[in-house]
């Protein structure tokens, strides 16, 4: 084997936060290799200063022995290094074929875009991911009209077109589904063979055993352990990243259905992706939305939101019909949304931490007056229930981790104290123990009674918390588990359309 | 949100804003024939092109800055002080055919350092752009009042009669524009146009896809300047003198007419042909008043209704 990429005691501060306090990754030729970590423990940082966007403060980077100097995104690419970005780095208004080949475009003889090859060339990418991707995905298609999951796929697209001998996948299958995964794996299989080496950063333990050869771990900005997968297991893993844990919290036996009158009716509603769901949901219970990506999950939780309105259909509220075509009316009638797609649905880019998390109390709350004051330490409480890692309520968002960031709008919204809470793939990029926290929380909302509706990109989530799960198909309930029923075999089956 | 299933027609409309534009222009057009009999004639033809020339010159080079999230607000008084030093440069040199090709040329190179400026503090210095081109106008105006104090200096008779006559059959006015709609033509099928594009979309994005961002800006506040020269040449030739007060009020129709061509102000998309169309409508519109003999008083008032009403058609097709 030969070492392709040394990094070696790598440090970097912002201010007074030291993100990365020593750093270092060995990675060799032909390896997928896991940097896995909590939470803002560096891993992100790592990479963008491997991929050239980060200045470092010190440390050494060499590839195949010599000692490289990155000084930005070009010379990275140059080195034949690209990273898929956590966050992504996709331009909203440009279509799918000019993001994958931005900066890198075909040309004609005189330097003219050469529109045909773009095309030709995006369809072949494409074209792997067909199967998968699903409905309004092609090379035309604008990336502001995709969902979370296909804007993945176009930024691993985009990392697969720049033909690197090094990719850093920095959680690019946080919003994938089960047959999504199956097929990046295969490709990063594709690629090993070929001698091209990954690393890949995941919160997915399952992912880490299946797919990698080598793990290194991250601790508060430092690389504290390495493994050779195969040698090694789930728990000693987690023990280096996090010490101690709780693992995710086995779902309560199946408790007797309260008898107490349901908090949400739907009846037959339906909106442009989704049709005729009916479903009623009692106080205390936790509903799942399971099955395969985009079958209408997000639309139904959007819909009642105000986000994407019902066009069709009633929804009572205790007992009372109401009519929700804003997010507005649901925030007034005490309904939360956590959504997953934090870049586009929730982050106000730029804007302090207080402020983001703000956003939503205010909103139902319209005080005539604020007083930071008294709200910094609701606040401050809140972000602390999920052991946010953050420099103070007043740094802007960006300078979160991507996974604290999350966690921030998740704060945002428990600290409405919502009646129905309505989480849309809330864990994307939050760690074990955060996601433990978090899972705790969401069952004490529901023993004090709210009422939660839960879609997650991963089944094991929905099967370790939820009472009951919905399974969805071409936006319809194609079938309902319960009890006994709720296992993993099952939901795979019901997903696919098969009697469970 | 979900990717909505639209219908494709809307869809399309979506991206080719510029469509909407277009219809409003149509419409005031045959509104301006009626109201105008002989609208249709070469010389009223003409004439119009003549006035709106400028305007839509200066709203080309706009709609590049607005594309990469950037604006200009000096781009009016670019306009004056490359009129002072064409005119100042042909006098001095004693006013002959070589002299008229020098004035040009030095206004040209003004146009290009105008620009320059701004985008070297603006992507270059990180300074804010809205701020930094209202202080850089006042500059520019004030070195424009500083070379020609007053109004005056006549231009060669050479420089007016070939700017006000005919080439090949066509007015040169025609020809200008058609130069002008190649050049946006070459620049629109260029990788750059995509790079200014992602600048203004997600400039975090743009910079992690490896694009030499500052660069981009900069090019674009020079292709600004590049335009603002080409229309003060063209005022001067339909002016035939010096004015350092000439073109006050083009920065801001320059960026309603590239908003009125479906651009977004926050930039990312639009286009330079679209502010092409948003020029001629503004024009129209201006038109359509005068012949409509609303009383004096109401001109104004009527002339920012019609504005708001052909914005609103762009507003409607391009919100989901
Ligand atoms: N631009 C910035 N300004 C200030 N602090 C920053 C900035 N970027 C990152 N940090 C800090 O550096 C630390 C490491 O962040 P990083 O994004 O590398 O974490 P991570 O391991 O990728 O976490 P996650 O799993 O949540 O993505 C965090 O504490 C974060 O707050
Ligand atoms: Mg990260």
């Amino acid at each position: 084997m030969t070492l392709l990429l040394k990094a070696e005691s790598i440090t970097k501060r912002y201010g007074a936060v030291v993100a990365l306090s020593d750093g270092g990754l060995e990675l060799e030729q032909g390896e997928i290799h896991a940097l896995l970590g909590a939470n803002g423990c560096g891993k992100s940082t790592l990479c963008k200063i491997i991929a050239g966007t980060v200045a470092k403060n010190s440390g050494t980077l060499s590839i195949l022995g010599r000692a490289v100097e990155i000084g930005g995104p070009r010379e990275a690419e140059a080195l034949g290094v690209a990273l898929f970005y956590q966050e992504l780095s996709l331009v909203p208004q440009l279509s799918v074929a000019d993001n994958i080949f931005l900066g890198r475009e075909q040309r004609s003889g005189a330097g003219f875009l050469d529109a045909r090859a773009l095309r030709r060339d995006t369809e072949q990418l494409i074209a792997r991911f067909a199967e998968v991707a699903g409905a309004g995905f092609s090379a035309d298609a604008l990336v502001s009209d995709l969902s979370p999951d296909q804007r993945q796929i176009v930024e691993i697209l985009k990392v697969l077109a720049r033909k690197p001998r090094i990719i850093i996948f920095d959680e690019a299958t946080a919003a994938l589904d089960r047959n999504q995964v199956a097929l990046f794996f295969a490709i990063l299989r594709e690629l090993k063979a070929e001698g091209v080496s990954s690393i890949f950063i995941t919160h997915r333990m399952d992912e880490v055993f299946e797919i990698t050869d080598r793990i290194t771990v991250m601790r508060n900005g430092a690389t504290v352990a390495r493994f050779v997968t195969a040698e090694t297991d789930r728990q000693a893993v987690v023990h280096a990243m996090v010490g101690d844990v709780t693992a995710l919290a086995e779902r309560p036996a199946a408790r007797p259905r309260s008898d107490k009158p349901a908090r949400l009716v739907l009846e037959s509603v339906g909106n442009k992706r989704v049709q005729q769901v009916s479903l009623s949901l009692r106080p205390g219970e936790i509903v799942g939305l399971g099955g395969l990506q985009g079958q209408g999950q997000s639309s139904l939780l959007q819909g009642l939101f105000g986000a994407a309105p019902f066009t069709s259909g009633t929804i009572r509220l205790d007992g009372e019909q109401v009519r929700i075509s804003r997010p507005s009316h649901a925030i007034g009638k005490g309904i939360a949304y956590v959504s997953g797609d934090r870049g586009r649905d929730a982050a106000f880019h730029g804007r302090s931490i207080f402020e983001n998390i703000a956003a939503a109390s205010f909103s139902k709350e319209r005080p005539a007056m604020v007083w930071p004051g008294r709200l910094r330490e609701r606040f401050t409480k809140a972000a602390a229930t999920l052991s946010t890692k953050y420099a103070g309520l007043s740094a802007p968002i960006g300078s979160l981790s991507g996974g604290n960031q999350q966690k921030i709008f998740i704060a945002r919204w428990l600290a409405t104290q919502p009646s129905v809470l309505l989480l849309d793939d809330p864990t994307k990029g939050i760690d074990l123990g955060a996601k433990a926290d978090f899972f705790a929380l969401a069952r004490r909302l529901a023993d004090e009674g709210a009422a939660i509706l839960f879609y997650s990109s991963e089944d094991a989530e929905l099967l370790s918390l939820c009472d009951r799960i919905l399974v969805f198909n071409s936006g319809a309930v194609a079938g309902e588990l319960e009890g006994e029923a709720l296992t993993a075999y099952n939901l795979t089956n019901a997903a696919y359309g098969r009697a469970a | 949100m979900t990717p909505a299933r639209t219908n494709p027609a809307m869809a399309a409309l979506r991206n080719r804003v510029w469509l909407v534009t277009l219809s409003a222009l149509i419409a005031l057009f045959v509104i301006n024939w009626i109201l105008q009999p002989n609208l249709v004639t070469p010389n009223v033809l003409k004439s119009n092109l003549t006035v709106f020339l400028p305007v839509v010159l200066v709203a080309i080079g706009q709609s590049y800055v607005i594309l990469g999230g950037d604006i200009d607000l000096s781009v009016g008084s670019i306009v004056a002080l490359v009129n002072v030093v064409t005119v100042s440069v042909i006098a001095a040199l004693g006013g002959g055919v070589p002299a008229i090709f020098a004035g040009i040329g030095a206004g040209i190179l003004t146009g290009v350092a105008c620009g320059l400026v701004n985008g070297l503090l603006i992507a270059g210095l990180r300074f804010q752009a809205i701020v930094t081109t209202f202080a850089t106008g006042i500059i520019f105006g004030g070195l424009a009042l500083r070379i020609l104090p007053t109004a005056g200096l006549p231009v060669p008779a050479e420089y007016w009669r070939t700017y006000g006559g005919a080439v090949l059959g066509l007015p040169v006015v025609l020809w200008v524009l058609i130069l002008a709609l190649v050049i946006i033509a070459i620049i629109a099928r260029r990788p750059f146009i995509k790079h200014l594009s992602a600048v203004g979309g997600l400039r975090q994005a743009a910079f992690q896809s490896g694009l030499p961002v500052a660069r981009i800006r900069i090019l674009a506040y020079v292709l600004a300047g590049l335009f603002a020269a080409f229309a003060s040449l063209c005022l001067t030739g339909e002016t035939a003198s010096g004015d350092p007060l000439m073109g006050r009020l083009l920065a801001l129709s320059s960026i309603s007419a590239v908003v009125l061509g479906g651009a977004a102000l926050a930039g990312g998309s639009g286009s330079a042909f679209g502010a092409v169309l948003g020029a001629l409508v503004l024009g129209m519109i201006g038109n359509v008043i005068f012949f409509a003999r609303f009383p004096f008083e109401y001109q104004t008032l009527i002339q920012g209704l019609i504005t708001l009403l052909a914005l609103a058609g762009g507003v409607l097709v391009a919100r989901r």
